[in-house]
C-alpha cells in the first residue's frame, strides 16, 4: 500500500501490465494524468495528431505484438474521436486498451464543458467499458480491463476517467494480478476432437479455411502441421492472412469478394470445409445459400456466438485454435491414410496453373499489380504491411504474398479508411526492427496523413506506399462495374504533390511514374531511415479483379 | 413467432440494463415484458420476454453470456415452470348500479378492492398473463383509466 493519486495509479497499473507505450493526445480532463507521466522513464508516450490515429496506432501496435495496445485522451471530443478506432479493433477482435478523461463526477450529467457520455458511446463497440466512480476502485478497474481485452476473443476496453478520480489520493495497492471471472472453454471435449477426426479422415476434398483467430492463439505452427498432414490446401480470409505463409504449396491465398480464384473455387468444390478462428464474413462467403454448397462445414471457434452465426455448421467446436487444432492433429496421427487427397490437390493446383495472377505489366501509368510485385520484392518477408482500404487494400490482399503471422495489418471488418498509416506507426513502435509498409491509396492517407508529424517529430521511419489514382478507386470501381460508369463525387484530382506534403513534415518523399522506378525508389525511402512516402501514380481505370459482386457466388465472379 | 423467456442473473449495477437491452435493439427484436428482481445473493435476476426463431433465441443467448456483468442466460420454457403477473387497475368514476357490477366482476375474476372513492375503484389482480388480459379486456376502455402491470415474473418448477 503507497498513498497516491488516481493519475499516478494509472501509470502504476500500466506498469503492472508492462505497458511500454502509450499513443494519446492530452486535454483538460486528463491533465493531471498526464502531469503524473511528466518524468516517467518506463513508458514512452506518442504524441499523435489527432485521437482516431492514436487508436489505430494502438490497434496495429496490438495486432504486430500481441500485446494490448493503449491509447488516451481528454474527454469530450478527445474520447469521441475515438469511437471509429474503437469500433475498428471491435471488429477485428484486436486487444486495445482506451482511456479517456472525463468531466468530474460532480459534474457529469450537467452537460459540462467538454462532457461527453462515454459510458453510452462506447457500450456497444467495446468487450466491456467501465467508469471509475471512485479512486479505490481504480487498480482493479485497470487490472480487469487487460484481462478482459486478453482473455478468450480478444478486443478492446474503455476507461472512462473522471477528473476528480484522477485528482483524489488514496492508499492504494496495485493487485499483482486479477482473476478474469468468467468461464471460458479452452480445450475441445475428446469427442468434439473423435467427430472433427472422422470428418476429416473421409474427406477427399478437404479445404481449411484459417482466419484471425489462428494468428491471435498462435497456431500457425498447428494450422500447418494439419494442412501438411492431410495434404489439405489452405485458404483464409483478409485477418487470417500470414497464419500460412503464402509461399507454401498448400497455400490458396485469400477467400472472397476479392479473394484468389482458385480459394474462390476450391471452397466451392470441397466436401470438407475445415474453418478455424474464422467468422465467415460476407466479404468472406457471398452468397451464404451457395457458399461451400457441397461440403460438411467443421467450425472452431473461441467464441460460442459466432457458431452458426452467419452459415449452417455440422460440426461446431467451442475452443481456442491451437489447443483445438493441437488435439485434433494429435488424435489424426493415430488414423490417416496417406494420399487420399492427391486427386484433389491435382485438381487445385490446374486451378491454380491456370488462374495464377498476372503481376509483371510493364505499363505506363503503372498497374497496381506490378507495384504490389516491386513492393513485394524489396520489402522482403520481415517487412509488416499494413494497408489503407479500398482498392489499394484488396491488390495488397489479393496479390501480396505475406511469409508470416502478424505481417499483414488492415481493417477488415470496419474497413476503415485510414487506419493503415497510424497503424503502420502503432506497428512500427511495437517491431522497431521490421520494415512497415503502409500500402494506401491517396483517397485514405488524406484521412490521417497528418501523422507525418507524429512519425517525423518520434522518429518512427515508416513507409508509406501511395497507389495514387487520383479516384476513390473502389467507390468508382462500384460506379464503372454498378452504376454505369457514372462517377459521382470519387474524383479526388491531382493535389496534393504526395512527395512535396512528405517533405514539408520533414519526411522522405517521391513518386515513382513508371514501374522500374518503383524498387529503387523504395529501397532509397526504407534507407533513408526517415518516415516515407512513395507516390506511385498508378492506372486510374483499373479494377481490382476477379470480383464476386456483394451477395453473389464465389464461382461467379466478374473477370474483366 | 414462438414466445421466448430469458432469466438473466447479472450484476445489479447502473447500466447492465442498458447492455442487455442493445442487444435486442440492434436486432430489431422487441422485449415484450421485462421485470428485475435482487436475488438474496445481491446479484439481479431479470426475466425478459420477447419472440424469436430458434437461431436467433441461441444466439441472443450467446451474446448476452459475453458481457461481462452476466452470470448466467437460462431459457425458461413457460410450461415448465410458474407464471404469475400484477396488474393495478384504476377505473373511471362509475354510477353506482355499474360500481357493484364491476366490484363483482373484478372479485369474480380472482381480484381484490384496494380503494374506492367516489365511485372509482383501484384492483389489483395476479394470476396468468392471459386471466390478467380477459378481466382487461371485459372490463373495456369505457371503465378503465389507468392499469399498471408488473410484467411476467417466472420460476422453474425444478427444485
Amino acid at each position: 500500500m503507497a498513498e497516491m493519486t488516481g493519475a499516478k495509479a494509472v501509470w502504476e497499473c500500466l506498469k503492472a501490465e508492462g505497458v511500454k507505450h502509450v499513443f494519446g493526445i492530452p486535454g483538460g480532463a486528463i491533465i493531471s494524468t498526464y502531469d503524473a507521466l511528466y518524468g516517467e522513464t518506463e513508458i514512452t508516450h506518442i504524441l499523435t495528431r489527432h485521437e482516431q490515429a492514436a487508436a489505430h496506432a494502438a490497434d496495429g501496435y496490438a495486432r504486430a505484438s500481441g500485446r494490448p495496445g493503449v491509447c488516451m485522451t481528454t474527454s469530450g471530443p478527445g474520447a469521441t474521436n475515438l469511437v471509429t478506432g474503437i469500433l475498428n479493433a471491435y471488429m477485428d477482435s484486436s486487444p486495445v486498451i482506451a482511456i479517456s478523461g472525463q468531466v468530474s463526477t460532480t459534474a457529469i450529467g450537467t452537460d459540462a464543458f467538454q462532457e461527453a457520455d462515454m459510458l453510452s458511446l462506447m457500450l456497444p463497440i467495446t468487450k466491456h467499458n467501465f467508469i471509475v466512480h471512485r479512486i479505490e476502485e481504480l487498480p482493479e478497474v485497470f487490472r480487469m480491463a487487460f484481462a478482459i481485452a486478453t482473455t478468450g476473443r480478444p478486443g478492446p476496453v474503455h476507461i472512462d476517467l473522471p477528473k476528480d478520480v484522477q485528482l483524489s489520493k488514496a492508499e492504494l495497492e496495485i493487485p499483482a494480478k486479477v482473476e478474469y471471472r468468467k468461464p471460458l472453454k479452452l480445450d475441445p471435449t475428446p469427442s468434439e476432437v473423435t467427430r472433427a477426426v472422422e470428418l476429416l479422415v473421409h474427406a477427399r476434398q478437404p479445404v481449411i479455411y484459417a482466419g484471425g483467430g489462428v494468428i491471435w492463439s498462435g497456431a500457425s505452427p498447428e494450422l500447418i502441421e494439419l494442412a501438411e498432414l492431410l495434404q489439405a490446401p489452405v485458404t483464409t480470409s483478409l485477418l487470417g492472412k500470414g497464419a500460412i505463409p503464402e509461399d507454401h504449396p498448400l497455400a490458396l491465398g485469400m477467400l472472397g469478394m476479392h479473394g484468389r480464384m482458385v480459394a474462390n473455387l476450391a471452397v466451392t468444390e470441397c466436401d470438407l470445409l475445415f474453418a478455424v478462428g474464422v467468422r465467415f464474413s460476407d466479404r468472406a462467403t457471398g452468397d451464404v445459400h451457395h457458399f461451400a454448397p457441397r461440403a460438411k462445414v467443421v467450425h472452431i471457434d473461441i467464441d460460442a456466438a459466432e457458431i452458426g452465426k452467419n452459415v449452417r455448421v455440422d460440426h461446431a467446436i467451442v475452443a481456442d485454435a491451437k489447443r483445438a487444432l493441437r488435439a485434433i492433429i494429435e488424435a489424426l496421427k493415430q488414423h490417416l491414410r496417406k494420399g487420399r487427397t492427391s486427386e484433389w490437390l491435382e485438381r487445385v493446383n490446374s486451378l491454380r496453373r491456370n488462374l495464377a495472377p498476372r503481376m509483371d505489366y510493364d505499363d505506363v501509368p503503372i498497374k497496381p499489380q506490378r507495384a504490389i510485385k516491386e513492393i513485394m520484392e524489396v520489402a522482403g518477408p520481415d517487412a509488416i504491411i499494413t494497408t489503407e482500404v479500398g482498392q489499394c487494400q484488396m491488390w495488397a490482399a489479393h496479390f501480396y504474398r505475406v511469409r508470416r503471422p502478424r505481417h499483414f495489418i488492415s481493417s477488415g471488418g470496419l474497413g476503415t479508411m485510414g487506419f493503415g498509416f497510424p497503424a503502420a506507426i502503432g506497428a512500427k513502435v511495437a517491431c522497431p526492427d521490421h520494415p512497415v509498409i503502409d500500402i494506401a491509396g491517396d483517397g485514405s492517407f488524406l484521412m490521417n496523413s497528418q501523422e507525418l508529424a507524429t512519425a517525423v517529430e518520434n522518429d518512427i521511419p515508416v513507409v508509406v506506399c501511395i497507389f495514387n489514382n487520383s479516384y476513390l478507386g473502389m467507390v468508382k470501381q462500384w460506379q464503372d462495374l454498378f452504376f454505369g460508369k457514372r462517377r459521382s463525387q470519387t474524383y479526388l484530382g491531382k493535389t496534393p504533390d504526395f512527395a512535396k506534403l512528405a517533405q514539408a513534415y520533414g519526411a522522405w518523399g517521391d513518386r515513382a511514374s513508371k514501374p522500374s522506378e518503383i524498387g529503387p525508389k523504395l529501397r532509397e525511402a526504407m534507407e533513408s531511415g526517415k518516415p516515407a512516402v512513395l507516390d506511385i501514380v498508378v492506372d486510374p481505370d483499373e479494377h481490382v479483379l476477379p470480383m464476386v459482386p456483394a451477395g453473389g457466388r464465389l464461382d461467379e465472379p466478374i473477370l474483366t | 413467432m414462438k414466445n421466448r423467456i430469458f432469466s438473466i442473473l447479472c450484476q445489479n449495477a447502473p447500466g447492465v440494463m442498458m447492455r442487455i437491452t442493445r442487444v435486442f435493439t440492434r436486432r430489431q427484436i422487441n422485449i415484450d415484458s421485462i421485470t428485475v428482481g435482487i436475488e438474496p445473493s445481491g446479484l439481479a435476476r431479470i426475466i425478459l420476454m420477447f419472440k424469436a426463431d430458434d437461431k436467433h433465441t441461441e444466439l441472443l443467448r450467446h451474446i448476452l453470456l459475453k458481457l461481462e456483468p452476466i452470470e448466467a442466460v437460462e431459457v425458461i420454457e413457460p410450461e415448465d415452470s410458474v407464471v404469475r403477473e400484477v396488474a393495478l387497475i384504476k377505473t373511471n368514476p362509475l354510477p353506482p348500479d355499474q360500481h357493484w357490477r364491476i366490484v363483482e366482476q373484478i372479485e369474480r375474476a380472482g381480484g381484490k378492492i384496494i380503494d374506492s372513492r367516489e365511485g372509482a375503484i383501484i384492483a389489483e389482480i395476479s394470476g396468468e398473463h392471459d386471466q390478467i388480459e380477459r378481466l382487461l379486456r371485459s372490463l373495456g376502455p369505457e371503465v378503465l383509466r389507468e392499469v399498471a402491470r408488473s410484467g411476467q415474473v417466472y420460476i422453474s418448477r425444478e427444485f
